[in-house]
Protein backbone atom coordinates (compact mmCIF):
# COMPACT_ATOMS: atom_id res chain seq x y z
CA UNK A 1 0.00 0.00 0.00
CA UNK A 2 2.66 2.54 1.23
CA UNK A 3 4.97 1.25 -2.11
CA UNK A 4 1.78 2.48 -3.77
CA UNK A 5 1.87 5.59 -2.83
CA UNK A 6 5.21 6.45 -2.99
CA UNK A 7 5.15 5.14 -6.79
CA UNK A 8 2.14 7.41 -7.38
CA UNK A 9 3.78 10.47 -5.60
CA UNK A 10 6.82 9.58 -7.89
CA UNK A 11 5.02 9.25 -10.91
CA UNK A 12 3.26 12.95 -10.68
CA UNK A 13 6.56 13.93 -9.84
CA UNK A 14 8.13 13.09 -12.86
CA UNK A 15 5.19 14.20 -14.87
CA UNK A 16 5.32 17.22 -13.62
CA UNK A 17 9.27 18.00 -14.44
CA UNK A 18 8.83 15.91 -17.80
CA UNK A 19 5.95 18.82 -18.90
CA UNK A 20 8.19 21.67 -18.12
CA UNK A 21 10.88 20.20 -20.66
CA UNK A 22 8.14 18.99 -23.16
CA UNK A 23 6.40 22.61 -23.55
CA UNK A 24 8.70 23.56 -25.80
CA UNK A 25 8.25 20.69 -28.51
CA UNK A 26 5.98 18.72 -30.48
CA UNK A 27 4.24 16.64 -28.14
CA UNK A 28 3.98 12.86 -29.12
CA UNK A 29 1.11 10.99 -27.37
CA UNK A 30 1.04 7.02 -28.72
CA UNK A 31 -1.65 4.67 -28.49
CA UNK A 32 0.69 0.73 -27.35
CA UNK A 33 -1.27 -2.48 -27.09
CA UNK A 34 -1.95 -5.89 -28.41
CA UNK A 35 -2.91 -7.02 -31.41
CA UNK A 36 -6.64 -6.24 -31.88
CA UNK A 37 -6.89 -4.07 -28.46
CA UNK A 38 -8.90 -1.15 -30.36
CA UNK A 39 -6.43 1.45 -30.70
CA UNK A 40 -6.91 2.32 -34.13
CA UNK A 41 -10.58 2.46 -33.11
CA UNK A 42 -9.68 4.54 -30.47
CA UNK A 43 -7.31 6.53 -32.50
CA UNK A 44 -9.93 7.29 -35.15
CA UNK A 45 -12.41 8.52 -32.10
CA UNK A 46 -9.71 10.60 -31.08
CA UNK A 47 -9.27 12.26 -34.00
CA UNK A 48 -12.56 12.57 -35.12
CA UNK A 49 -13.59 14.74 -31.78
CA UNK A 50 -10.56 17.17 -32.38
CA UNK A 51 -10.07 16.93 -36.07
CA UNK A 52 -12.82 16.18 -37.56
CA UNK A 53 -11.35 13.28 -39.79
CA UNK A 54 -10.05 9.23 -39.42
CA UNK A 55 -6.61 8.51 -38.58
CA UNK A 56 -6.64 4.52 -40.18
CA UNK A 57 -8.33 1.43 -40.84
CA UNK A 58 -9.71 -0.40 -37.85
CA UNK A 59 -10.45 -4.26 -38.60
CA UNK A 60 -11.24 -7.39 -36.55
CA UNK A 61 -8.27 -9.00 -38.98
CA UNK A 62 -5.40 -9.31 -36.45
CA UNK A 63 -2.38 -6.48 -37.39
CA UNK A 64 -4.36 -4.86 -39.86
CA UNK A 65 -2.11 -1.77 -38.45
CA UNK A 66 1.51 -2.55 -39.97
CA UNK A 67 3.00 0.97 -40.20
CA UNK A 68 3.27 3.89 -37.87
CA UNK A 69 0.47 6.42 -38.97
CA UNK A 70 0.81 9.82 -37.26
CA UNK A 71 -2.09 12.43 -36.72
CA UNK A 72 -0.28 15.83 -36.82
CA UNK A 73 -1.79 18.95 -35.00
CA UNK A 74 -4.43 17.14 -33.10
CA UNK A 75 -5.72 20.38 -30.37
CA UNK A 76 -7.62 18.81 -27.28
CA UNK A 77 -9.53 21.71 -25.25
CA UNK A 78 -11.31 20.84 -22.23
CA UNK A 79 -12.85 22.71 -19.28
CA UNK A 80 -10.70 26.04 -19.62
CA UNK A 81 -7.46 23.17 -20.42
CA UNK A 82 -5.96 22.56 -23.46
CA UNK A 83 -3.56 20.38 -25.17
CA UNK A 84 -1.99 20.11 -28.46
CA UNK A 85 -0.11 17.22 -29.92
CA UNK A 86 0.78 14.50 -32.77
CA UNK A 87 -1.38 11.56 -32.46
CA UNK A 88 0.82 8.18 -33.15
CA UNK A 89 -1.21 4.89 -33.80
CA UNK A 90 1.88 2.04 -33.46
CA UNK A 91 1.16 -1.55 -34.89
CA UNK A 92 -0.01 -4.29 -32.15
CA UNK A 93 2.83 -5.79 -29.97
CA UNK A 94 2.96 -9.36 -30.19
CA UNK A 95 5.75 -12.28 -29.61
CA UNK A 96 4.06 -14.85 -32.40
CA UNK A 97 2.87 -13.64 -35.65
CA UNK A 98 2.08 -16.59 -37.84
CA UNK A 99 0.73 -16.32 -41.85
CA UNK A 100 -1.66 -19.30 -40.94
CA UNK A 101 -3.39 -17.30 -38.61
CA UNK A 102 -4.51 -14.45 -41.79
CA UNK A 103 -5.28 -17.59 -43.72
CA UNK A 104 -7.89 -18.28 -41.38
CA UNK A 105 -9.55 -14.74 -41.74
CA UNK A 106 -10.16 -15.35 -45.78
CA UNK A 107 -6.56 -13.87 -46.70
CA UNK A 108 -4.90 -15.56 -49.88
CA UNK A 109 -1.68 -17.55 -48.84
CA UNK A 110 0.51 -15.30 -50.73
CA UNK A 111 -1.20 -12.21 -49.01
CA UNK A 112 -1.15 -14.08 -45.80
CA UNK A 113 2.63 -14.25 -46.03
CA UNK A 114 3.15 -10.72 -47.36
CA UNK A 115 0.91 -9.78 -44.12
CA UNK A 116 2.87 -11.71 -41.84
CA UNK A 117 6.36 -10.52 -42.99
CA UNK A 118 4.92 -6.25 -42.56
CA UNK A 119 3.12 -7.47 -39.39
CA UNK A 120 7.03 -8.32 -38.07
CA UNK A 121 8.67 -4.98 -39.18
CA UNK A 122 5.29 -3.41 -37.50
CA UNK A 123 6.04 -4.63 -34.03
CA UNK A 124 9.76 -3.85 -34.92
CA UNK A 125 9.32 -0.36 -35.38
CA UNK A 126 6.41 -0.10 -32.47
CA UNK A 127 9.23 -0.78 -30.08
CA UNK A 128 11.68 1.30 -31.72
CA UNK A 129 9.07 4.43 -31.21
CA UNK A 130 8.85 3.84 -27.77
CA UNK A 131 11.69 6.07 -26.88
CA UNK A 132 9.86 9.26 -29.02
CA UNK A 133 6.79 9.47 -26.74
CA UNK A 134 5.76 12.16 -24.74
CA UNK A 135 2.90 9.80 -23.39
CA UNK A 136 1.20 6.58 -23.84
CA UNK A 137 -1.66 5.60 -24.06
CA UNK A 138 -1.64 1.57 -23.15
CA UNK A 139 -4.62 0.37 -24.87
CA UNK A 140 -6.27 -3.23 -23.36
CA UNK A 141 -8.81 -5.28 -24.38
CA UNK A 142 -11.13 -5.52 -21.35
CA UNK A 143 -12.71 -8.67 -22.27
CA UNK A 144 -9.59 -10.38 -22.43
CA UNK A 145 -7.25 -11.45 -19.43
CA UNK A 146 -5.27 -8.58 -19.08
CA UNK A 147 -2.31 -10.59 -17.64
CA UNK A 148 -0.27 -11.05 -20.47
CA UNK A 149 3.52 -10.93 -21.50
CA UNK A 150 3.05 -7.77 -23.86
CA UNK A 151 1.05 -5.90 -22.02
CA UNK A 152 3.85 -6.91 -19.03
CA UNK A 153 6.45 -5.90 -21.25
CA UNK A 154 4.80 -2.68 -22.34
CA UNK A 155 4.48 -1.52 -18.96
CA UNK A 156 7.23 -2.35 -18.03
CA UNK A 157 9.47 -0.35 -20.74
CA UNK A 158 7.49 2.72 -20.10
CA UNK A 159 7.93 2.11 -16.43
CA UNK A 160 12.09 2.36 -17.05
CA UNK A 161 11.86 5.12 -19.10
CA UNK A 162 9.35 7.14 -17.50
CA UNK A 163 6.96 8.02 -19.89
CA UNK A 164 3.84 9.05 -18.51
CA UNK A 165 1.22 6.38 -19.09
CA UNK A 166 -2.50 5.77 -19.01
CA UNK A 167 -3.53 2.13 -19.08
CA UNK A 168 -7.21 2.67 -21.65
CA UNK A 169 -9.36 -0.51 -20.84
CA UNK A 170 -11.17 -0.36 -23.87
CA UNK A 171 -14.93 -2.14 -24.92
CA UNK A 172 -16.58 -1.77 -21.78
CA UNK A 173 -19.64 -1.65 -24.16
CA UNK A 174 -18.83 -5.74 -24.22
CA UNK A 175 -20.71 -8.15 -21.85
CA UNK A 176 -17.30 -9.85 -20.77
CA UNK A 177 -15.60 -6.72 -20.40
CA UNK A 178 -13.60 -6.62 -17.15
CA UNK A 179 -12.11 -3.10 -15.88
CA UNK A 180 -12.12 -4.30 -12.14
CA UNK A 181 -9.36 -6.76 -13.52
CA UNK A 182 -6.90 -4.19 -15.10
CA UNK A 183 -7.21 -1.95 -12.05
CA UNK A 184 -6.64 -5.34 -9.80
CA UNK A 185 -3.81 -6.63 -12.16
CA UNK A 186 -1.86 -3.25 -12.46
CA UNK A 187 -2.55 -1.70 -9.17
CA UNK A 188 -1.07 2.03 -8.59
CA UNK A 189 -1.69 2.71 -12.59
CA UNK A 190 -4.00 5.27 -14.07
CA UNK A 191 -6.89 2.56 -15.30
CA UNK A 192 -9.51 4.04 -17.29
CA UNK A 193 -12.80 2.42 -19.24
CA UNK A 194 -13.75 3.25 -22.26
CA UNK A 195 -15.93 2.06 -25.41
CA UNK A 196 -13.99 3.98 -28.17
CA UNK A 197 -16.54 2.33 -30.98
CA UNK A 198 -19.68 4.08 -28.87
CA UNK A 199 -17.63 6.96 -27.22
CA UNK A 200 -18.75 5.54 -23.97
CA UNK A 201 -16.19 7.30 -21.12
CA UNK A 202 -13.79 9.54 -23.27
CA UNK A 203 -14.52 13.08 -21.57
CA UNK A 204 -12.88 11.37 -18.87
CA UNK A 205 -9.87 10.03 -20.39
CA UNK A 206 -9.42 13.40 -22.14
CA UNK A 207 -9.78 15.03 -18.63
CA UNK A 208 -6.76 12.61 -17.92
CA UNK A 209 -4.67 13.12 -20.37
CA UNK A 210 -4.78 16.67 -20.14
CA UNK A 211 -3.93 16.40 -16.39
CA UNK A 212 -1.06 13.86 -16.84
CA UNK A 213 0.91 16.11 -19.19
CA UNK B 1 9.18 -35.50 -28.18
CA UNK B 2 8.36 -32.60 -26.03
CA UNK B 3 12.39 -31.00 -24.76
CA UNK B 4 13.13 -28.69 -22.41
CA UNK B 5 16.59 -26.64 -21.70
CA UNK B 6 17.41 -24.87 -18.72
CA UNK B 7 19.46 -21.54 -19.55
CA UNK B 8 21.25 -20.20 -17.19
CA UNK B 9 20.46 -16.06 -17.50
CA UNK B 10 24.07 -14.85 -18.40
CA UNK B 11 24.28 -17.23 -21.45
CA UNK B 12 20.92 -15.60 -22.87
CA UNK B 13 21.48 -11.97 -21.89
CA UNK B 14 24.37 -11.79 -24.10
CA UNK B 15 23.39 -13.91 -26.81
CA UNK B 16 19.57 -13.79 -28.30
CA UNK B 17 20.42 -15.57 -31.59
CA UNK B 18 21.42 -18.61 -30.24
CA UNK B 19 18.71 -18.84 -27.94
CA UNK B 20 16.41 -18.47 -30.72
CA UNK B 21 18.25 -21.31 -32.80
CA UNK B 22 17.08 -23.43 -30.03
CA UNK B 23 13.35 -22.50 -30.11
CA UNK B 24 13.50 -22.24 -33.85
CA UNK B 25 14.37 -26.56 -33.43
CA UNK B 26 11.51 -26.92 -31.04
CA UNK B 27 13.44 -26.64 -27.89
CA UNK B 28 11.56 -24.83 -24.71
CA UNK B 29 14.20 -22.46 -22.70
CA UNK B 30 13.91 -21.89 -19.01
CA UNK B 31 15.59 -19.36 -17.83
CA UNK B 32 16.69 -18.55 -14.08
CA UNK B 33 15.56 -14.89 -13.65
CA UNK B 34 13.21 -12.87 -14.82
CA UNK B 35 14.22 -10.78 -18.00
CA UNK B 36 14.25 -6.79 -18.15
CA UNK B 37 12.10 -5.11 -19.59
CA UNK B 38 14.13 -3.91 -21.92
CA UNK B 39 15.97 -7.31 -22.83
CA UNK B 40 12.22 -8.47 -23.36
CA UNK B 41 11.28 -5.93 -25.83
CA UNK B 42 15.42 -6.62 -27.34
CA UNK B 43 13.90 -10.55 -27.29
CA UNK B 44 10.19 -9.87 -29.31
CA UNK B 45 12.48 -7.61 -31.65
CA UNK B 46 15.02 -10.47 -32.24
CA UNK B 47 12.17 -12.75 -32.43
CA UNK B 48 10.37 -10.64 -35.06
CA UNK B 49 13.61 -10.68 -37.04
CA UNK B 50 13.64 -14.48 -37.52
CA UNK B 51 10.24 -15.42 -37.85
CA UNK B 52 9.75 -17.16 -40.96
CA UNK B 53 6.65 -19.66 -42.91
CA UNK B 54 8.21 -22.36 -40.32
CA UNK B 55 8.78 -20.40 -37.08
CA UNK B 56 6.13 -18.29 -35.89
CA UNK B 57 7.45 -16.89 -33.64
CA UNK B 58 7.52 -17.17 -29.59
CA UNK B 59 5.30 -17.52 -26.33
CA UNK B 60 6.67 -16.40 -23.17
CA UNK B 61 5.69 -15.66 -19.74
CA UNK B 62 7.55 -14.99 -16.16
CA UNK B 63 7.40 -14.74 -12.58
CA UNK B 64 8.93 -11.92 -10.81
CA UNK B 65 9.81 -13.23 -7.47
CA UNK B 66 9.77 -9.81 -6.00
CA UNK B 67 5.54 -10.09 -6.38
CA UNK B 68 5.84 -13.31 -4.62
CA UNK B 69 8.27 -12.27 -1.74
CA UNK B 70 5.68 -9.79 0.20
CA UNK B 71 7.77 -8.28 2.49
CA UNK B 72 11.02 -9.36 1.40
CA UNK B 73 11.05 -6.46 -1.72
CA UNK B 74 13.81 -5.32 0.06
CA UNK B 75 15.92 -8.70 -0.07
CA UNK B 76 14.75 -8.57 -3.69
CA UNK B 77 16.16 -5.53 -4.84
CA UNK B 78 19.01 -6.59 -2.66
CA UNK B 79 19.83 -9.47 -4.13
CA UNK B 80 19.37 -7.81 -7.37
CA UNK B 81 21.74 -5.63 -7.19
CA UNK B 82 24.71 -7.54 -6.05
CA UNK B 83 24.13 -10.57 -8.90
CA UNK B 84 22.75 -7.59 -11.53
CA UNK B 85 19.98 -10.07 -12.48
CA UNK B 86 16.02 -9.60 -11.30
CA UNK B 87 14.76 -12.77 -9.50
CA UNK B 88 12.43 -14.70 -10.86
CA UNK B 89 12.12 -17.15 -13.71
CA UNK B 90 11.48 -16.92 -17.39
CA UNK B 91 9.91 -19.32 -20.20
CA UNK B 92 10.04 -19.20 -23.69
CA UNK B 93 8.54 -21.30 -26.10
CA UNK B 94 8.08 -21.64 -30.01
CA UNK B 95 4.40 -20.39 -31.02
CA UNK B 96 3.91 -23.19 -33.37
CA UNK B 97 4.60 -25.59 -30.19
CA UNK B 98 2.95 -23.75 -27.42
CA UNK B 99 -0.43 -22.04 -27.88
CA UNK B 100 -0.73 -19.87 -25.06
CA UNK B 101 1.21 -19.09 -21.52
CA UNK B 102 -1.11 -17.79 -18.85
CA UNK B 103 0.05 -15.97 -16.48
CA UNK B 104 -0.73 -15.37 -12.77
CA UNK B 105 1.93 -13.80 -10.04
CA UNK B 106 2.86 -16.97 -8.96
CA UNK B 107 2.14 -19.10 -11.41
CA UNK B 108 2.63 -20.01 -15.13
CA UNK B 109 0.38 -22.36 -16.97
CA UNK B 110 1.46 -23.56 -20.42
CA UNK B 111 -1.49 -25.11 -23.09
CA UNK B 112 -0.12 -27.02 -25.66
Amino acid sequence: MVLRHIRKVKNSFSSLVMSIFRKRKNLKIGLYGPVNSGKTTLANKICMDWLGEELGVASVVPHETREIQIKEKVTMKLDGKSLAFNLVDTPGIATRIDFEDFIKHGISEEDAKQRAKEATRGVIESIKWLNDMDMVLVVMDSTRNPMSQVNITILGNLDARKIPFIIVSNKIDLKKSDTTKIRNSFPGYDVIGVSARNGDMMKELYRMMLNGL
Amino acid sequence: MMRIKFVPYEKLKNNHAAVLEELKEGMIIVVDAKLSPKEEAELIQETMRAINQRFAGIELGSIDFAHVDGGWKFRSALTEKISGKKRGITLIGPAKLIRKIEQKPEELMLYF
